[in-house]
């Protein structure tokens, strides 16, 4: 019982007054900077798509935009919630569903308004091998920064949080690698810029419960 | 008066805390330590008190060096018994013992502390605002905290049969309460 007492003594002796949405702000320094290095390795390493000056025209490429924006959003809010010891992830796999399926339904508009010959150009554009690694890849510097504020914060369910950081990151490098890419099909952001985000998300998942416990 | 270990005394105690009051940190620090034991007191049946010692201060620790997660609109014991619970899982889960940390961490837990559980527990707190502050606080100790009689007689320094005595009463006057107030 004496060494409690020590414990709390020196608790007390420790004690500095916590800033208001100090979460928020730890979230914002962990992952901005990351991102930012995301897009500087991309612009560094592949550099802005060749025919950018017209995709800016183009809603293929806003809708890939927002697509990864949208699910990364939803991913860092889960994350941020889960980051409480009281908090759960709230909607997010039915807003992700959401997202998906939304998706999913440009992406059959999209093929029922082609001719049938360009249908291997927008499922498997030229780049399905790479576009997924390159995803992961730009995915693993807000992934490095998510586990950071993560490891701060205390969340209970580290399986499922590592899932969820997983997706946001992935989902952010998406984003990142979606200033380089020039494929407009929707079909093919729909399978591989989605097969990119879960792997980053199965990386969270397994790396989970080991960085995050506390 | 309000109860040391009301939600709201609590959560009173700790947003003074995050501000850097130091009194009302050690209070709460105090307070907590107590429900801690209680609570894993009721869990760890065949643990020895050792560990179950450890187990208090690491929370306290936890406590500490989390406290920036905590959300001051929320109530503070869900936020407080989930970092409890996380520490249970684990110490149980650092042993290789994960199925008992399953086990033992049946419905009890789960629905212990849930946002519906905290406001039954306040409806509680304000029925017991209305007792004599004797039995109040017997019922506290033994009933909602789970400590022992043995425990909180010698704590109050009175007989076990003292103390059974005004927990007894002060139930039946909280029956004739709801009773009456219906």
């Amino acid at each position: 019982m004496r060494k409690t007492d020590n414990i709390i003594d020196s608790l007390v002796g420790d004690l500095k007054p916590v800033p208001r949405h100090a979460l928020e702000r730890r979230f914002a320094i962990g992952i901005l900077p990351a991102l930012a290095v995301s897009l500087v390795l991309m612009l560094a390493i592949l550099g802005l798509r060749i025919d950018m000056a017209e995709a800016l025209m183009l809603p293929a490429f806003w809708i890939k935009s927002a697509y990864n924006a949208l699910l990364a959003i939803a991913a860092f809010l889960a994350a941020y919630h889960l980051a409480r010891p009281d908090g759960s992830q709230g909607r997010f796999f039915q807003i992700a569903a959401a997202i998906v399926v939304t998706m999913a339904v440009v992406a059959v508009i999209q093929l029922i308004m082609s001719p049938v010959d360009t249908y291997p150009k927008m499922i498997l554009g030229s780049s399905a091998l790479h576009c997924p690694l390159l995803i992961f890849l730009f995915a693993l510097p807000v992934f490095a920064g998510n586990i950071w504020v993560l490891r701060r914060g205390a969340p209970t369910e580290l399986r499922l949080t590592g899932f969820i950081a997983g997706i946001a990151a992935g989902a952010a490098g998406a984003w990142v690698y979606s200033w380089f890419c020039t494929e407009n099909g929707m079909p093919f952001v729909l399978i591989w810029y989605s097969l990119g985000i879960l792997l980053t998300g199965i990386l969270g998942s397994l790396m989970g419960p080991r960085l995050l416990r506390w | 008066m309000m109860s040391a270990h009301s939600e709201e005394a609590l959560k009173a105690l700790m947003l003074l805390s995050l501000d850097g009051d130091e009194a009302a940190y050690r209070r709460l620090l105090n307070a907590v330590r107590v429900l801690l034991i209680g609570y894993y007191s009721r869990r760890m049946a065949a643990a020895t008190k050792a560990d179950m010692e450890d187990l208090v201060q690491e929370t306290l620790l936890a406590l500490h060096s989390r406290r920036g997660t905590y959300d001051r609109e929320r109530p503070f014991t869900a936020w407080f018994f989930s970092i409890a619970r996380y520490k249970l899982i684990d110490h149980h889960r650092g042993r290789g013992g994960r199925i008992m940390a399953e086990t033992e961490l049946g419905e009890d837990v789960e629905s212990d502390y849930n946002e519906e559980a905290l406001t039954a527990r306040m409806d509680v707190e304000r029925l017991l605002e209305g007792l004599p502050e004797k039995q109040r606080e017997l019922i506290r100790q033994v009933k909602i905290e789970g400590q022992s009689v043995a425990d909180t007689a010698s704590r109050i320094g009175q007989s076990e049969s003292a103390v059974k005595v005004g927990i007894h009463r002060g139930l039946k006057a909280l029956a004739e309460k709801l009773r009456g107030g219906k």
